[in-house]
C-alpha cells in the first residue's frame, strides 16, 4: 500500500523520525530526564499553610497535580500568565514528552488506513500514549480538555469497528478542537468515522420511494449529551426530524482503501431532503448536505447548550454542586463568544468560586493515578502493567461503553479504594511494575529528614492535621509516601 | 419537562436534574431515613435469600426474548428482525422464547421462570441515563425523589442489623446507583483478587490499622467507603486459600458476566449474608444490525441464558435461597428502522426466575398496540405502551424475595399506590 506508507513518513517527518525512537526509547529517557526539565529541582519549599496552596490548588485542577517544581514556578510568573501560557499549548515546547509519546505510528494514521494494524497494537498505543501525555505533557490544561472532552463525546473502542477510528477520532476531533471552538468541536464529531460507527450514523439513510425509518442514535445523543442536555427543551418529534437532517452521512471503510480518502462523505440518495422542522426553526427542503451545517448551527446556538457545557465545565473543574451564579456567567460567556472554549476556562479559573473550592472534589481514578506519578516525577513508559491498576479502579481508557463517558459522579468511583491503597503503597515503594520511582532526589530537595510533614505538605499541598501527622508517620519513607497516597486527602483535589 | 417551551429553559431545570448527584443529597437521605427507620423493622433474623438483580444496559429490545408470534403485526412491522414461529421455542399459542434462551425453558415449564410484559418508566426523554436513573433510583417522572436507590432505601430500611459489607454487593468496578444509601455495599470482580498488598511481603497489619485511622476520622461519604472496604477485605480474607469448586459442573461463560455469577454463587453459598446481588450485562442498544434468530442479539441473550442455568446447576441444592430478576431501563419499538435495528421504544418485559417466582406463564395485556406502526408517539418514543409501572414489579419482587412488608414498601415507593401483578 504505497500511498499509506508515503503519508506515514509524511507524518512521521513532521514527529521528528518514529523509528529512531521506537527503539532505544529507554536510554533516550535514561540520559535525558536531566536536561529535559523531567528532574527534581534541588530546592522545594512545600505549602505550609493549613490550606490547600491556591497555586497548588490551581495545578491540582487545570493541570493533572504539580510535577516537582511547578507550584515555584507558577508563584513566579503569577496565576493569570500560567493561564495564558496554558491557553495556548502551542507556544510551549513539549521535547520530553514527545520523546515518550510521539512514536506510536498507530495515532498518525487515517481512519481507513488504520485497519493495517491489529487490536491489540491499536488498543496499547491509544491508551499510552494518553497517560504517557498526562503525565508529562507541559501542556497539562490541554491534557485535561482533551479527557474532559474525550468523556463528553465518548466512544467505546470495542464497539464495531471504533477500534480502527479511534485514532483519527482523537486527533483531528478531541485534540484539534480541545481549546478552540465548540460549534467546530461538534460538527467534526458529527461526522467523524469513529463516531458514525459508535452511534451508528453510517447506517442512518432514509432512501427515496421507500419507508426507511431514521436511525435516531446519534441524533439523540447529539441533543441530550453532546449539546442542550436531557431537559434542554427537545421533544422526541425533534430527535427524529435532527436524524432526518443527519441521514446519509456515512463512510465506507472499502471506499476508505479504494480512495485513500480520510473523511467520511455524504450519499445524497440516503438522505431525506424533505422540509424539517427542528426546535422551532424550518428546515427547508432541499438542503442536502447542508442540513447538517445548519443543525449544528441551531443546537449549538440553543441557550440550554450554554447552560450545560457551562454546567458541566463547573461540575469538572469546580464542585460536585456547582456555584449556579459561576455556571450562568460561563454560559453567558459562551453565548457572547459562540462556544470559544478558551474564554470559558480564562473565566472560570480565575473566578472567585474556583479559588474557593480546593479540596472539593473527589480525584477519578486516572487523576488518581497520574498525579501520584507526577509528584515522585516517576519514570514510566505506560507499558500494560501500570494500565492495569486503572482497570481494576474502574477507569480503563476508552472502555466505557455508553455514550455518557465516565461520570463525575463520586459514588461509583468509591467502590474501588482498595486498588487506589494498593497502587499507592507499591509505587512508593517502588513495586509498581513498570513505574521506577526514586524518593532520594525529593528527600534531599524536600529536606524531609523522617518529617512525614513534609511529605504530605508536598503531596496535598498543605499542613497536615496532628491527626493526619500521626497516622501517616511510618516506619521509613516508601511507607510514609504510600500512606499519604492512600489517604482520604490525596484523593481529593 | 421535555415538552416546555423553548423560551423556558432554565437553568434551574438543569439543576434540578443533576441534584441527586450531590454529596448533599447523601445527607439529607440519611436524615430522611433516619426518620423512616423504626426498630419495628430491623433485627428480626430472617430466612437467608439473596436477590439477584440483572440489568439489562442499554434498553432490551424483550419482543424478541418473549416472541409474541401469534401476532400478524409484529411480523409485518419486522420483516427482517421477527424472529420466526418455525425457529421459537413456543410456550403457548400466543408466546414463544427466542432460540438462545433455551437453556431457560425447562425452567418456564416448570414453572421457576415468568415474565411481566409492558413494564417501564413513566419517563418520557427515550433517554439511556434518565431511565436508568429513574429506575434505579424508585422514582417517577412525576413524583418527588426519595433518596437514594431503590435497594439502598431498602437495605437502609431494614436497619443495620446486618452492617456487613457483603449484605449488599456489585460485581464490577462501579458501584450502580440502585445501591446508593445502602448501610453498605461492596463493588468486586473476583473474590480472589481482593487483598491489600503491602511491600517487600510485610505483614498488612500496620497499613489496614493506619488506613482504619484515616477513613475512621473522614466524615464524609469517602471515609464510610473507605471503613467498608477495610471490613471486606476482612471478610473476605476468610474465603481466600480454597479454590471454589462449582457444582453439578455448571458452565459459567467465561466472560465477565459468567464470572460474576460464580462469584455470586459463592457468596450465597458460603452464607455470608447476601441479600442484594446486582450484576449488569450490557450491549444492548440495537440501533444498528440487530439480528434475529442468529445475530449480534442473540449472542447477548445466549451470553444471558447460559449464564442463569449455570447459576442454576452450580446452586441447585439451594434453590430456595435466591430469587432473580432481569429488568432493563426500556424496550425498543415495534418497527425496525432503515439499518436493520429498532430505535428506543418504552415497555418491557420482565422476567424472573427461582423457586418463589409464579413462572411458566407471561402476565400482562397483549404487548402490541394498534398504533404502535411508523408513527412516533408522544409523550415519549414509540413502543410497547406502558401498562405497568416497574414499581408495582420491584416491590412484588422485594417482598416474595426478601419480605418487604407493607408498611416498608409505602416507605420504599411513597409516590405510587402498589398493586398486586401476580409474578410472585
Amino acid at each position: 500500500m504505497p500511498t499509506t506508507r508515503r503519508s506515514l513518513l509524511k507524518t512521521s517527518a513532521l514527529g521528528g523520525g518514529l523509528a529512531a525512537l521506537a527503539s532505544c526509547e529507554r536510554i533516550t529517557t535514561a540520559v535525558n530526564r536531566e536536561f529535559l526539565g523531567e528532574s527534581v529541582p534541588t530546592e522545594l519549599h512545600p505549602p505550609e499553610a493549613q490550606e490547600i496552596d491556591p497555586d497548588f490548588h490551581l495545578l491540582s485542577r487545570a493541570a493533572f497535580g504539580p510535577w516537582p517544581g511547578d507550584v515555584q514556578r507558577l508563584k513566579a510568573m503569577g496565576q493569570a500568565a500560567w493561564i495564558e501560557e496554558q491557553l495556548y499549548p502551542e507556544s510551549m515546547a513539549d521535547t520530553a514528552c514527545d520523546l515518550r509519546a510521539e512514536r506510536f505510528e498507530s495515532l498518525y494514521f487515517s481512519a481507513g488506513d488504520a485497519y493495517e494494524f491489529r487490536k491489540p497494537v491499536l488498543r496499547d498505543e491509544i491508551t499510552r500514549h494518553s497517560l504517557l501525555r498526562a503525565i508529562y505533557s507541559r501542556r497539562q490544561l490541554f491534557e485535561v480538555m482533551v479527557e474532559f472532552w474525550t468523556d463528553h463525546l465518548n466512544i467505546d473502542l470495542e464497539k464495531g469497528d471504533c477500534i480502527y477510528l479511534k485514532p483519527s477520532d482523537d486527533r483531528e476531533v478531541i485534540r484539534a478542537h480541545a481549546l478552540g471552538n465548540f460549534y467546530q468541536l461538534i460538527r467534526a464529531s458529527a461526522t467523524s468515522p469513529a463516531m458514525l460507527v459508535y452511534l451508528d450514523g453510517k447506517t442512518n439513510k432514509v432512501r427515496k420511494k421507500t419507508d426507511d425509518q431514521p436511525n435516531e442514535n446519534y441524533a439523540r445523543e447529539l441533543m441530550e449529551l453532546h449539546t442542550m442536555g436531557v431537559h434542554g427543551g427537545y421533544s422526541q418529534e425533534d430527535v427524529r426530524e435532527a436524524a432526518r437532517c443527519l441521514s446519509g452521512w456515512t463512510f465506507d471503510r472499502n471506499r476508505f482503501l479504494a480512495m485513500n480518502q480520510s473523511e467520511s462523505f455524504f450519499k445524497p440518495d440516503w438522505h431525506d431532503d424533505g422540509e424539517k422542522k427542528l426546535l422551532g426553526h424550518i428546515i427547508a427542503a432541499g438542503g442536502g448536505a447542508g442540513d447538517l451545517d445548519r443543525l449544528v448551527e441551531i443546537v449549538c446556538s440553543h441557550p440550554s447548550t450554554a447552560s450545560f457545557i457551562a454546567f458541566k465545565l463547573c461540575r469538572r473543574f469546580v464542585s460536585a454542586t456547582p456555584p449556579e451564579g459561576l455556571v450562568k456567567r460561563v454560559a453567558a460567556e459562551f453565548t457572547r463568544t459562540r462556544g470559544d472554549i478558551k474564554c470559558l476556562l480564562r473565566l472560570l479559573l480565575s473566578s472567585p468560586e474556583f479559588q474557593a473550592s480546593q479540596g472539593q472534589l473527589l480525584k477519578r481514578p486516572f487523576k488518581f493515578m497520574v498525579s501520584a506519578i507526577r509528584a515522585l516525577a516517576a519514570d514510566t513508559q505506560a507499558e500494560k502493567s501500570v494500565l492495569e491498576p486503572l482497570q481494576r479502579m474502574g477507569h480503563g481508557l476508552f472502555q466505557y461503553p455508553t455514550p455518557d463517558g465516565y461520570t463525575d459522579d463520586e459514588l461509583p468511583w468509591m467502590g474501588t479504594l482498595m486498588w487506589r491503597w494498593n497502587f499507592g503503597l507499591a509505587l512508593a515503594a517502588g513495586n509498581q511494575p513498570g513505574v521506577r520511582v526514586n524518593l532520594w532526589p525529593l528527600r534531599k530537595s524536600l529536606s524531609a529528614g523522617k518529617h512525614a510533614s513534609v511529605w504530605f505538605a508536598h503531596l496535598i499541598g498543605r499542613k497536615p492535621t496532628e491527626a493526619e501527622l500521626k497516622i501517616t508517620t511510618a516506619i521509613d519513607d516508601p511507607q510514609t509516601v504510600g500512606l499519604i497516597l492512600a489517604s482520604p486527602a490525596f484523593q481529593r483535589c | 419537562m421535555i415538552h416546555k417551551p423553548l423560551g423556558s429553559f432554565l437553568p434551574a431545570l438543569l439543576f434540578k436534574g443533576v441534584k441527586r448527584m450531590s454529596t448533599l443529597t447523601r445527607r439529607s437521605l440519611l436524615s430522611k431515613l433516619a426518620l423512616a427507620a423504626s426498630p419495628a423493622f430491623s433485627a428480626t433474623q430472617r430466612d437467608e435469600h439473596t436477590l439477584i438483580h440483572v440489568f439489562l444496559r442499554g434498553g432490551a429490545d424483550t419482543l424478541n426474548l418473549v416472541v409474541p408470534y401469534a401476532d400478524d403485526q409484529y411480523y409485518r412491522l419486522r420483516p427482517s428482525l421477527a424472529v420466526k414461529a418455525s425457529e421459537a421455542i413456543k410456550l403457548n399459542d400466543r408466546y414463544a422464547l427466542h432460540p438462545a434462551l433455551k437453556p431457560l425453558e425447562a425452567a418456564f415449564k416448570e414453572g421457576r421462570f415468568g415474565a411481566v410484559q409492558s413494564v417501564g418508566v413513566d419517563n418520557t426523554s427515550g433517554s439511556h441515563f434518565e431511565c436508568q436513573d429513574q429506575m434505579e433510583h424508585g422514582d417517577s417522572m412525576s413524583g418527588t425523589p426519595a433518596g437514594g436507590g431503590w435497594l439502598g432505601r431498602f437495605l437502609r430500611l431494614r436497619g443495620a442489623d446486618r452492617p456487613s459489607p457483603l449484605s449488599a454487593v456489585a460485581i464490577g468496578t462501579a458501584l450502580p446507583e440502585s445501591l446508593r444509601g445502602a448501610p453498605a455495599a461492596s463493588v468486586l470482580e473476583r473474590l480472589d483478587d481482593m487483598a491489600i498488598q503491602t511491600a517487600h511481603g510485610r505483614d498488612s497489619a500496620d497499613v489496614v490499622k493506619a488506613l482504619r485511622a484515616m477513613y475512621g476520622v473522614d466524615v464524609t461519604l469517602l471515609g464510610e467507603r473507605g471503613l467498608e472496604t477495610l471490613d471486606l477485605f476482612q471478610k473476605v480474607g476468610a474465603l481466600h486459600g480454597t479454590p471454589y469448586q462449582v457444582e453439578n459442573a455448571a458452565r459459567y461463560p467465561k466472560d465477565s458476566f459468567g464470572t460474576g455469577l460464580r462469584e455470586i454463587a459463592r457468596l450465597i453459598k458460603a452464607r455470608l449474608g447476601l441479600q442484594v446481588a446486582c450484576i449488569d450485562l450490557g450491549g444492548w442498544d440495537t440501533h444498528f444490525f440487530q439480528g434475529n434468530a442468529t445475530g449480534q442479539q442473540a449472542e447477548k441473550i445466549r451470553t444471558l441464558a447460559e449464564g442463569l442455568a449455570a447459576l442454576e446447576a452450580d446452586l441447585e441444592a439451594h434453590r430456595a435461597n435466591y430469587t432473580i430478576m432481569i429488568a432493563t431501563e426500556f424496550g425498543r419499538r415495534v418497527y425496525e428502522n432503515a439499518s436493520l435495528g429498532t430505535d428506543h421504544g418504552r415497555g418491557f418485559a420482565l422476567m424472573a426466575l427461582g423457586n418463589r417466582v409464579k413462572g411458566g406463564q407471561v402476565l400482562g395485556s397483549w404487548p402490541i398496540q394498534a398504533d404502535d406502526d411508523g408513527s412516533v408517539n408522544t409523550p415519549g418514543p414509540g413502543g410497547l405502551h406502558l401498562e405497568t409501572d416497574y414499581r408495582h414489579v420491584f416491590a412484588e419482587v422485594l417482598r416474595g424475595s426478601l419480605g418487604l412488608s407493607p408498611a416498608e414498601s409505602a416507605k420504599l415507593f411513597p409516590d405510587i399506590t402498589l398493586k398486586s401483578v401476580g409474578l410472585m
